[in-house]
């Protein structure tokens, strides 16, 4: 039996942000744009989704001079990529 | 990357390769802290030695308290130059042992002024057991091998008299903190090849 796959998560630059802040505590605006290679557009607009669906914590803040967004994992956002990954699993097979 | 999607094996094979990269960018730059308390240390360790060596002045013993401004400058130099952008649990626990371990030494230096302590020999110890620490946590041999060669150094100003004993604290520091230090950022340059 196939489980749904979420449709937030099951977008390459959602998922690609979602693994970023599973691997670390925090990251800001730059590391996940360096490591995404995402224009700051897009990557400022799924990460208002992400953040509107309650799976990431958004700061702002300021760094010198220069404005600094950090964003970090929250417990919903761990909860639902660990069923997106089973999910994934039912489809390829794995543990069956 | 963009806003489209994928399919499953794609899908997973974008989590595995952001979760590696990630971690890899993150050991980037561990070497600095280690390079700039191991120089300072070193080379303020020949300025109280020539100058006490030269005058017989013990009050230069105060040139000291140089290492934790110059060190933190150097650590806020640094840290500007190649500001940190994440910070995983690795990072925090890193930060939390030196922490301690900082505000230790500086206890110990305090308590220096009102008795009488094998100063030198606490001091190895100390940054000898943060840096095996920190190899520990980062599970790196050459990090974890010259901390406890530091830690066992710290006997060393017990058999070596008179101001000799700054001279070979000195050098210590070059073993313990210097070496693993400039491991460390070589080994990250390499992944950048």
């Amino acid at each position: 039996m196939f489980k749904e796959l979420n449709p937030l998560l099951h977008s390459e630059l959602r998922l690609g942000i979602m693994s970023i802040l599973l691997s670390v505590e925090e990251a800001d605006f730059v590391f996940i744009r360096e490591k995404t290679g995402a224009t700051a557009g897009n990557i400022s607009v799924q990460i208002e989704k992400l953040s509107e669906a309650g799976y990431i914590e958004v700061q702002k803040g300021f760094a010198g001079k220069r404005t600094r967004t950090v964003c970090n994992i929250t417990k919903k956002g761990v909860d639902a990529f660990e069923e997106y990954v089973e999910a994934l699993k039912s489809y390829l097979d794995i543990n069956r | 990357m963009e806003e489209k999607n994928l399919n499953e094996k794609e899908s997973l094979e974008l989590i595995s390769q952001m979760i590696r990269n990630s971690r890899h960018k993150l050991e980037d730059g561990n070497g600095m802290p280690f390079l700039v308390w191991g120089y300072t240390t070193f080379f303020i360790s020949l300025l109280v030695y020539y100058f006490i060596h030269k005058t017989g002045d013990y009050h230069y013993h105060w040139l000291w308290f140089l290492i934790p401004v110059i060190g933190s400058i150097g650590m806020y130099i640094t840290k500007k130059d190649g500001a940190k952008h994440a910070c995983n649990y690795v990072d925090r626990i890193i930060g939390n042992i030196w922490t301690v371990i900082g505000i230790a030494a500086f206890l110990i230096s305090l308590s220096a002024f009102c008795v009488r302590l094998p100063i030198l020999s606490f001091m190895i110890l100390l940054m000898g057991m943060g840096t095996a620490l920190t190899g520990l946590v980062i599970k790196f041999k050459p990090v974890i091998i010259t901390g406890f060669i530091g830690m066992a150094c710290s006997v060393v100003p017990f058999v070596i008299n008179g101001n000799e004993q700054i001279i070979v604290f000195g050098v210590i520091y070059l073993i313990m903190m210097v070496i693993p230090g400039h491991i460390l950022n070589y080994q990250s340059r390499r992944r950048h090849v």
